[in-house]
């Protein structure tokens, strides 16, 4: 009976460091969106000081292609729409993981329970 | 014991550990700080070169040749700057368009050092305390833990009734009444006899044991949550305990049911309470223990508190008595000789609190003074007990009852008070002891006096109208000796009427 729970926790337990890996990536992954949404903010705010004279370049592979100011304007705000959108999709993804993990951990705090109870009862047996 | 020492042990492990991750994020910030500090130096050094390049149309410079080698070159257009914007993002700019963009990127660099320099200091603050707490759960500085063992409520819902709302249409205790005289005919008389016999020392002991029972009955009261409404009571109890902290506001409840030994009052705070109590907390009961890790601590109860009445003043209100309070009032006051008597006529000039004033208007029926409801109600003062067994030398019945409602003006209106002197005859400066520190009026009582009017004081100087003392000088020195005001309050008025 003890051997059963202490398989049953080990599994579970697993489990739960799975779980906090997923969430702990997904943390890093959210903040590295955040670092490109700064730059781009910036990005955005320095193409608005300039003026139609200048040109503007992107870096392509090794090539640095003319852009229109206006372009790249609206190129860098299609960009930032999407990092934010991915932002928000990697919120959503990380509360449904928290509460998974938290689930997680009752499961786990009751089978301990369990196991320290059948445990007593079997040294009480022996 | 044992749980308290574990317990003392178990949290400077904890603090140690919270000190221990603050100071990580204080260096962690520390490190992000200098990062950003040689950003901005880099782009300084950077707005400098692009002030200086276009100083010249070409220069001779000797150009990088792999990573090992140099070429003598030119370095030409001077003007044209190819900025990275950031994230795969060029533009062409000339010097002028480049040092603004190296502007605005700095804005950037510094927001982010404010930001970063004030998370620092939060949590340099945190460090400090967790220090601090340090010191305190390892009874390593000069604090010392204070603890009362808290007994079973039981015992205080058993001992008489809790409080509850005084109907004002009820009819108040008579029977209290009986009680106090007897009480206050005993007490003052053997008070007076015995006044000189207790040593001073004893008296102050006494006291500081009943301050400290007070509070802790105070506080224990703050648990029952009955509404107290009581106007006139409140209005005396509340304006004396000006001195009291913000938090005990709520527990002015005054409330002597004669049932209760352990009633609550309101204690008048003249006299350093926060000092009495501790002091007497040290002295009651005080069992200092050092044990390892625990602080040294000091352990009291309270006592029982003797009883208190009620004093009916009148159809709706009592006026709450106790021989405590007067203890306390007398003793401190080290009155020597004079009325001792509790509620009514102190000197004149021994009042310290409103309480002090209503005790002074009472009425002498049959004998005995019973204090008045309101005081400024134009009734015959004549049977006010207010101009017998005062001090003052001048014994113009008049005087007094000017004095009288000059008193009661300043418990409501400051501005009027000012104005209901200078149309009087000159005052003169009785200034009340301005050292005492806890009082609820913390101006000087004027007395009125026949004096020329060379001698004049500005005496009532309500610290909040700086106005006021200016007015009454303009006023007082023409009108000086006159009686003929301008402007009359309505209670001279009605009194001159009376009259």
């Amino acid at each position: 009976m003890a051997e059963a729970i202490q398989k049953k926790l080990q599994s579970e337990l697993e489990k739960y460091q799975q779980m906090q890996k997923d969430v702990s990536k997904s943390m890093s992954a959210r903040q590295k969106l955040e670092a490109q949404v700064t730059e781009n903010n910036i990005v955005k705010e320095e193409l608005d000081l300039l003026d139609t004279q200048n040109t503007v370049y992107k870096l392509i592979g090794p090539v640095l292609v003319k852009q229109d100011l206006e372009e790249a304007k609206a190129t860098v705000a299609k960009r930032l729409e999407y990092i934010n959108g991915e932002i928000q999709r990697y919120e959503t993804l990380l509360k449904d993981m928290e509460k998974k993990s938290d689930q997680h951990r009752e499961v786990l705090s009751s089978l301990q329970q369990e196991y320290q109870r059948a445990q007593g009862l079997a040294v009480g047996k022996a | 014991m044992a749980e308290r020492n574990k317990r003392n042990i178990e949290v400077p492990q904890g603090v140690d550990r919270l000190r221990v991750e603050d100071k990580k994020v204080v260096k962690g910030c520390e490190v992000q700080i200098q990062h950003w500090e040689k950003v901005k130096g880099d782009y300084e050094a950077l707005e400098d070169q692009l002030k200086t390049l276009p100083d010249e149309v070409s220069y001779d410079i000797m150009v990088p040749f792999g990573p090992l080698a140099f070429m003598p070159g030119k370095l030409v257009h001077t003007n044209e700057f190819t900025v990275l914007l950031g994230d795969n993002w060029f533009a062409k700019c000339s010097a002028k368009q480049a040092q603004k963009l190296v502007e605005h990127r700095k804005k950037h660099v510094r927001s982010a050092l404010d930001d970063l320099h004030k998370t620092r200091k939060n949590f340099e603050a945190r460090v400090g305390f967790a220090e601090d707490l340090e010191k305190l759960s390892g009874a390593k500085g000069d604090y010392v833990d204070i603890r009362e063992e808290v007994g079973s409520i039981e015992e205080f819902v058993s001992k008489g009734k809790q409080r509850v709302a005084l109907n004002p249409h009820s009819k108040p205790k008579m029977e209290a009444i009986v009680k106090i005289e007897e009480e206050e005919g005993g007490g003052e008389g053997d008070g007076e006899s015995r006044r000189g016999v207790p040593s001073e020392e004893e008296l102050w002991a006494r006291l500081d044991e009943l301050e400290a029972q007070e509070e802790l009955e105070e506080e224990h009261d703050r648990c029952f949550d009955s509404a107290d409404t009581n106007g006139n009571d409140d209005t005396t109890s509340s304006s004396s305990e000006e001195e009291k902290d913000g938090d005990d506001g709520g527990h002015h409840r005054v409330n002597g049911h004669d049932e209760r030994s352990e009633g609550r009052m309101s204690v008048p705070h003249n006299f350093g309470k926060v000092n009495g109590t501790t002091r007497d907390r040290e002295e009651e009961d005080e069992r200092a223990e050092e044990e390892g890790n625990c602080l040294p601590t000091i352990y009291f109860s309270h006592t029982v508190e003797p009883k208190k009445v009620r004093i009916n003043t009148g159809k709706n209100t009592m006026l709450k008595f106790s021989e405590l309070k007067e203890q306390k009032r007398q003793a401190k006051r080290k009155k020597k000789n004079g009325t001792s008597n509790g509620h009514s006529h102190h000197g004149l000039h021994n009042i310290t609190t409103p309480t002090d004033i209503y005790r002074l208007f009472v009425d002498v029926k049959n004998g005995e003074p019973i204090p008045r409801k309101s005081i400024l109600k134009s009734r015959s003062r004549e049977n006010s007990g207010c101009s017998d067994t005062s001090e003052s030398s001048a014994a113009d019945f008049e005087e007094r009852r000017t004095f009288g409602r000059t008193l009661s003006h300043d418990e409501n209106m400051y501005s009027d008070t000012s104005d209901g002197i200078t149309e009087e005859d000159s005052p003169t400066g009785n200034p009340l002891h301005p050292t005492r520190r806890f009082e609820a009026f913390s101006c000087t009582v004027v007395e009125k006096e026949p004096i020329p009017s060379s001698i004049l004081h500005l005496t009532i100087t309500p610290p909040a109208l700086p106005t006021i003392p200016e007015r009454k000088l303009e006023e007082v020195a023409p009108e000086a000796p006159r009686e003929a005001p301008k402007r009359v309050s309505k209670f001279k008025a009605a009194r001159l009427q009376q009259k």
